[in-house]
């Protein structure tokens, strides 16, 4: 549940709304600017490369849109989204494909979405319904699971994008096994080392929200990644001024200690002076908001019939 | 009356009384309301599906933005009433939570009779056709098929009053039903997630010598740096390092585990931020082209 941010922390709610501003104008500014520059990404110019290469040995090319714990989410719609390109261009190369999903939700979203990209490229009698399947929603009878198709059918190309965990390994080093060339990104931190180590390509944290920006070019998704590197410009921006200005605040003399405690919304006075320390700083009582678990408020009581006897949770 | 259908703490506009018939009125109303959502969804014209999929999204989108954003009650007790129209949202987005969350979890459990629906389609198919390794899918579907009946009978029998001492320790009371799937899901189903589990060491071992090779500058630094954070958790070679270093002596600086230390805080931990920073920039990008329905990907682009 979220504090209440009128009495303290608004200031985190204000970056993200600025945030949430920049992206938003970045997008309405992409339609009028043409030819923006997206560096090049290696994992998203190898798509062509791999299936073609898996067209050439007439091997699928196979697909995991992570595993995620909920139903589904930007993450997993993202993973779809990168799969619904390279199921564009296996299609044209009439390459096979298979695409693994760990929850159904997320097997009947890509199944939509894989059709539909057949459909529009006038393929649909290519399509195969069998090649988007739910595998198992149990971590490792995933793993197991996908580790034995990319075995049996041989895949010659794997991509492994979305949240992945402690079996990212074993899908990685099972695809390198059979000799697949590999393009992986994990939106978990812990994962991409062992992707890095196991995987041809790798994109690393924000590029795989780049991704369909690069594939695309589309407008809005190009203004999106503007907007993006707008606000880490104005993240990094934001760090050297608290750098400073904390270091500011701690070396001042004046503030070597601090008779004040910053408690409820207000400043409490200590029975004896204390060390001034980082806690003490303006930034860290604007970043860090205060629960107020002790406020007593005096609220109106609901009648009596209202009010819950027991029962349920 | 069983308590679930009537989550009283506290009372909001989405629960009633135990028992009574207000709560009856509503689930019946809910399942006709339902059911009419139902039809009306399967014989929508296509061109309205998209704007169809576009309210349900920015509407779901909304009261999840308000729940995070929106101040939340402070200190409310069960008893409490709002104090004005600004404090009465504040409650009625919290009450709703819980809902919200439950409509979703009944939405994903009518997709996980499609997910089933694809896995017999698959397998069911090459055990009629047997095609190549069609005996694994005879393994599957029986597992499933064993895995679901043991499940629900033991399930059932302790739901049964008399039978609550089947929960406890030991094996008191167990019949079949209950051996046969303590057999089924102890006995197999957890040893071989945990058999799948344990190749994950010999994986990392293979993956490590395939990439701490000094093939370039970078995989030289990374061999480097690695090395020193392994040898820095291998208790005999840390200790025998760091015999003889002063601890108030330069050279402390230099013992594996203040080397690797720095590594870590230094170079490993801010590089994490500064990705952490892009992934997370990148997740409310997507999530707001989504919400909004700007996002022209998948089958669109």
């Amino acid at each position: 549940m979220g504090q209440n941010y009128l009495d303290n922390g608004w200031i985190s709610i204000l970056i993200t709304l600025a945030m949430v501003f920049m992206v938003l104008l970045n997008i309405m500014r992409a339609h009028n600017v043409k030819d923006l520059f997206i560096r090049r990404i290696a994992g998203l110019n190898a798509i062509d490369e791999a299936v073609g290469r898996a067209t050439e040995m007439g091997r699928p090319v196979l697909m995991v849109p992570g595993l995620t714990d909920t139903t589904v989410n930007a993450k997993t719609m993202q993973a779809i989204n990168i799969f619904a390109y390279v199921s564009r261009v296996a299609a044209r190369f009439a390459n096979p494909i298979l695409v693994c999903c760990y929850n159904a939700s997320t097997y009947t979203i890509a199944q939509e979405i894989i059709r539909d990209v057949y459909q529009q490229e006038g393929l649909i009698d290519r399509y195969d319904v069998d090649s988007v399947r739910f595998i198992s929603d149990r971590q490792f009878a995933f793993a197991a699971g996908v580790a034995g198709l990319i075995l049996r059918e041989k895949a010659a190309a794997t991509f492994f994008m979305g949240e992945f965990y402690a079996e990212s390994l074993i899908l990685a080093e099972t695809a390198n096994s059979v000799g697949a060339i590999q393009v992986a990104s994990s939106t978990e931190m812990t994962q991409t080392p062992f992707f890095i180590a196991a995987c041809d390509y790798v994109l690393i944290g924000d590029e795989f929200y780049a991704a369909s920006a690069f594939l695309t070019r589309h407008p809005v998704l190009v203004g999106s990644l503007i907007g993006q590197d707008w606000c880490k410009l104005a993240i990094a921006g934001l760090i050297a001024i608290g750098v400073a200005a904390n270091s500011f605040q701690l070396a001042g003399g004046s503030h070597n200690t601090t008779s004040k405690a910053w408690n409820e919304g207000k400043f409490d006075t200590l029975p004896k002076p204390k060390p001034f320390g980082a806690g003490d700083t303006t930034l860290s009582r604007w970043l860090n908001p205060d629960p107020a678990k002790d406020i007593k408020i005096e609220r109106p009581q609901l009648p009596p019939d209202q009010i819950p006897s027991g029962g349920g949770n | 009356m069983i308590d679930i259908a009537a989550q009283l703490v506290p009372k909001t506009m989405w629960n009633a009384p135990n028992n009574s018939t207000e709560l009856w009125t509503r689930i019946v109303l809910a399942l006709l309301v339902g059911i009419a959502l139902f039809v009306g969804l399967l014989n929508a014209p296509i061109q309205l599906r998209k704007p169809i999929i576009f309210t349900v999204t920015f509407v779901s989108g909304l009261f999840y933005v308000l729940f995070w954003l929106y101040p939340a009650p402070i200190n409310r007790q069960p008893s409490d009433g709002p104090r004005n129209t600004f404090e009465a949202l504040s409650f009625w987005i919290s009450d709703s939570q819980g809902v919200i969350a439950d409509l979703t979890n009944i939405i994903a459990s009518f997709l996980i009779g499609l997910g089933i629906y694809s896995l017999m389609r698959v397998h069911i198919g090459k055990i009629k056709k047997q095609q190549r390794d069609w005996e694994f899918s005879v393994v599957l579907v029986s597992s499933m098929v064993l895995m679901v009946i043991f499940g629900y009978v033991d399930f059932y029998m302790r739901l049964q009053p008399g039978n609550s001492k089947m929960a406890g320790s030991g094996y008191v009371g167990w019949t079949f039903w209950q051996f046969g799937k303590d057999l089924l899901f102890n006995g197999l189903l957890q040893n071989m997630d945990a058999g799948m589990f344990s190749i994950v060491a010999f994986y990392i071992l293979s993956a490590a010598y395939r990439a701490f090779r000094a093939r370039s500058i970078e995989a030289t630094i990374l061999l480097l740096t690695a090395l020193v954070v392994m040898l820095s958790l291998m208790g005999l070679v840390e200790f025998y390092w760091a015999q003889g270093v002063d601890a108030m002596h330069l050279s402390n600086n230099f013992k594996l585990d203040n080397i690797a230390r720095w590594l870590r805080g230094n170079f490993q931990t801010p590089a994490i931020r500064g990705i952490d920073f892009g992934v997370g920039i990148g997740l409310l990008a997507m999530g707001l082209r989504l919400w909004l329905n700007l996002d022209k990907t998948g089958s669109d682009a």
